[in-house]
């Protein structure tokens, strides 16, 4: 096994088998990182906790329901400002956050008053939202508050409400996924199946696994709704809570996030006989085929290849003009979920990109597979990294550019390595063939940034030139080209609006490609 | 050439064939990776016995949801070899039949029966 040590955790000998090399010929067989376990003490790990993983990824993405964590304020802290989840109900889950402020009398005497008070609150305060998900925390899990008979109590009161309990505290698994996997299990139990559905096509999915960071849902659905295919529920990227109780509806799941939100697809597949696809968003050749397949399900072949066409052509030479500029770039694809996966080969493939490095936070060993199967000889993975471990790879890697979230992207600057916000992004959405190329753009706006160059300048000690202007990216980006090469008829950067979600919204979809006549006429 | 000699090369090229589609499996499908052995087996089995069929030009079932799933991921697949694999063109169905065995063997040790992922036989999700 290529284990990989690295030099500041060789005080910590368990961390070993957590970071592996993909030498030449290795497979799954040889070269797969430990993973989804407990973190080692003392290595100071980077996760975060299973309350955050269903209430921030999963949970509130859902966008028409009041999401209230009972315990300390200070859990609420991942909401507008570090999530990116939008919605096209002014997100409204974004802005306003809700927590029932558990102080230390709470904890003593108990907090169920208190959690019953805010949600008739909160409730009265918002009267056109009638639904609600209440999350448990370190805090009141610890003293046993029964969130669950609090919440019957309530909707005596209050009938035409509903609210979900999710018992998901932070120490509740090894990591975020261990709340990914309580929340997805949860609802399935207690929530669908509850409303019955309004079918309005003869094709109907349910679109699993995605949470719109920056509109990535709105554009999959705009391309389902273009084959005709009803999308009864998108969990829960811009999700509705009813819409996400009729799930059982659907005659299939299409899978993009698989640890995230493969327990709900196969306990559906179990429960009501609703088969799962599994899919990439991203890259055009996969995103092509993955329409496709969704396509071929419902016998809309014709419909898919139209989209895929016309979005290629409109789409392909900006594409082209990146890959050109970035082939070569070495980046570390540290994202912490299932980019890890979605990514290492197709930017390889359709950007030139060297994938260096990949790591997930909370990742399973199922995911790393599918990170390891797909990149190249020679990469780095590591499961579950500390800071220090981080700064040791990229000081040895040298990436011109990392993906990942915030915490790591303000460290890897100190050290100058350009960033990408892989979780939230920077300018996305990046699924969809424009928002790849939007995804090449931000990659090449990193690299090629001069403000490398004048972050290399210690004014303190350095002369600084006075003759010389400042340099452009393309000034740096093209030098390796040749004119030919550099100025292809066609092709071009990015031209598309800074706002490619919002003019979809409201869009009308012809109502005849939801029919099936085949079928009808039999 | 001797027979042991010709044996030794069809049994080279075959051993490089399904090097590359399993390259091309591991890099652009997920079917294969569900989350434990009992899921894998039946993906497995499901997709590439319907790309056998494909590839040979036989009847494929579709007809339950389940099987339409495997239908479209294994003529997604078919499509892919096809156009990647020009080497398919020249072979028998026979011969196709035996070299989708084989790989189906190599999937199957890859993902399931080698695989060092400790969670494939967790019994619960």
């Amino acid at each position: 096994m290529p284990h990989h040590e690295f030099e500041c955790s060789s005080c910590i000998p368990e961390r070993k088998s957590h970071a592996v090399v993909k030498g030449e010929g290795e497979d799954l067989t040889s070269c797969l990182p430990e993973g989804h376990l407990l973190t080692i003490p003392g290595t100071i790990s980077e996760r975060g906790c299973a309350y955050c993983g269903a209430k921030h990824v999963i949970g509130t993405p859902m966008k028409d329901a009041i999401h209230m964590s009972h315990g300390p304020v200070g859990c609420t802290y991942d909401t507008w400002h570090t999530k990116r989840y939008i919605s096209d109900n002014d997100n409204f889950q974004l802005k306003y956050t809700y927590a029932t402020d558990m102080k230390e009398s709470h904890v003593v005497f108990g907090g169920g008053d208190l959690l019953k008070k805010n949600i008739i609150e909160a409730f009265k305060a918002h009267p056109t939202i009638n639904r609600m998900t209440v999350y448990q925390t370190c805090a009141s899990a610890l003293i046993g508050d029964d969130m669950e008979a609090i919440a019957r109590d309530v909707l005596k009161e209050m009938p035409d409400k509903d609210i979900f309990v999710c018992n998901s505290p932070g120490f509740a698994g090894p990591s975020q996924s261990g709340g990914h996997h309580k929340i997805n299990i949860a609802w399935i139990h207690e929530k669908v199946g509850t409303v019955e559905p309004k079918i309005t096509s003869d094709y109907v999915i349910n679109y699993v696994g995605d949470y719109n960071i920056q509109g990535d849902c709105e554009i999959m659905c705009d391309y389902f709704k273009r084959m005709g295919i009803q999308v009864l529920s998108s969990f829960t990227g811009n999700g509705s809570y009813d819409e996400l109780r009729s799930m059982h509806g659907a005659h299939l799941n299409v899978l993009e996030c698989a640890r995230s939100a493969e327990y709900i697809c196969n306990e559906l597949r179990v429960k009501y006989g609703i088969p799962r696809l599994d899919i990439d968003g991203f890259g055009f050749e996969p995103l092509s085929d993955s329409l496709m397949k969704v396509a071929r399900f419902f016998g809309l072949e014709d419909r898919a290849q139209a989209i895929i066409d016309e979005e290629t052509a409109r789409w392909k030479p900006e594409l082209d003009w990146y890959k050109k500029r970035l082939t070569g770039v070495k980046v570390c694809l540290w994202p912490g979920g299932s980019k890890l996966w979605h990514w290492a080969n197709v930017i390889h493939e359709e950007m030139g990109v060297e994938v260096v490095s990949l790591y997930t936070k909370f990742g399973h060993q199922g995911d790393m597979e599918k990170g390891v199967a797909r990149a190249q000889p020679g990469t780095l993975a590591i499961d579950d990294p500390n800071e220090l471990e981080g700064i040791e790879a990229m000081d040895k890697l040298k990436p011109d550019v990392i993906f990942t979230g915030m915490r790591p992207g303000e460290v890897a600057k100190k050290r100058r390595v350009q960033y990408l916000n892989a979780h939230a992004y920077h300018n996305g959405p990046y699924k969809g063939y424009e928002g790849w190329v939007r995804f090449a753009r931000d990659i090449y706006n990193a690299a090629f940034s001069p403000i490398h160059q004048l972050s290399g300048i210690d004014i303190s000690r350095d002369p600084i030139a006075t003759d010389k202007g400042f340099m452009t990216r393309k000034m740096i980006s093209d030098v390796k080209l040749i004119p030919e090469e550099a100025n292809v008829e066609g092709e071009r950067p990015y031209t598309g609006d800074f706002d490619c979600v919002t003019k979809l919204r409201g869009k009308v979809y012809d109502p005849e490609l939801s029919r099936n006549h085949e079928q009808a006429a039999v | 050439m001797s027979d042991e000699k010709v044996n030794m090369q069809i049994q080279s090229t075959q051993s490089a064939r399904i090097m590359q589609m399993e390259d091309y499996i591991m890099k652009h499908c997920l079917w294969q990776f569900h989350s434990r052995s009992w899921d894998r087996e039946r993906q497995n089995e499901g997709v590439l016995s319907k790309t056998k069929q494909l590839l040979c030009d036989e009847e494929v079932a579709k007809e339950t949801p389940e099987d339409r799933c495997y239908w479209v991921d294994a003529l997604s697949l078919t499509e892919a070899f096809r156009a990647r694999f020009s080497w398919f063109a020249e072979m028998d169905k026979e011969s196709i039949k035996v070299l989708i065995e084989k790989l189906k063997e190599r999937i199957d040790y890859v993902t399931i029966s080698g695989s060092l992922n400790k969670e494939l036989t967790v019994a619960r999700y």
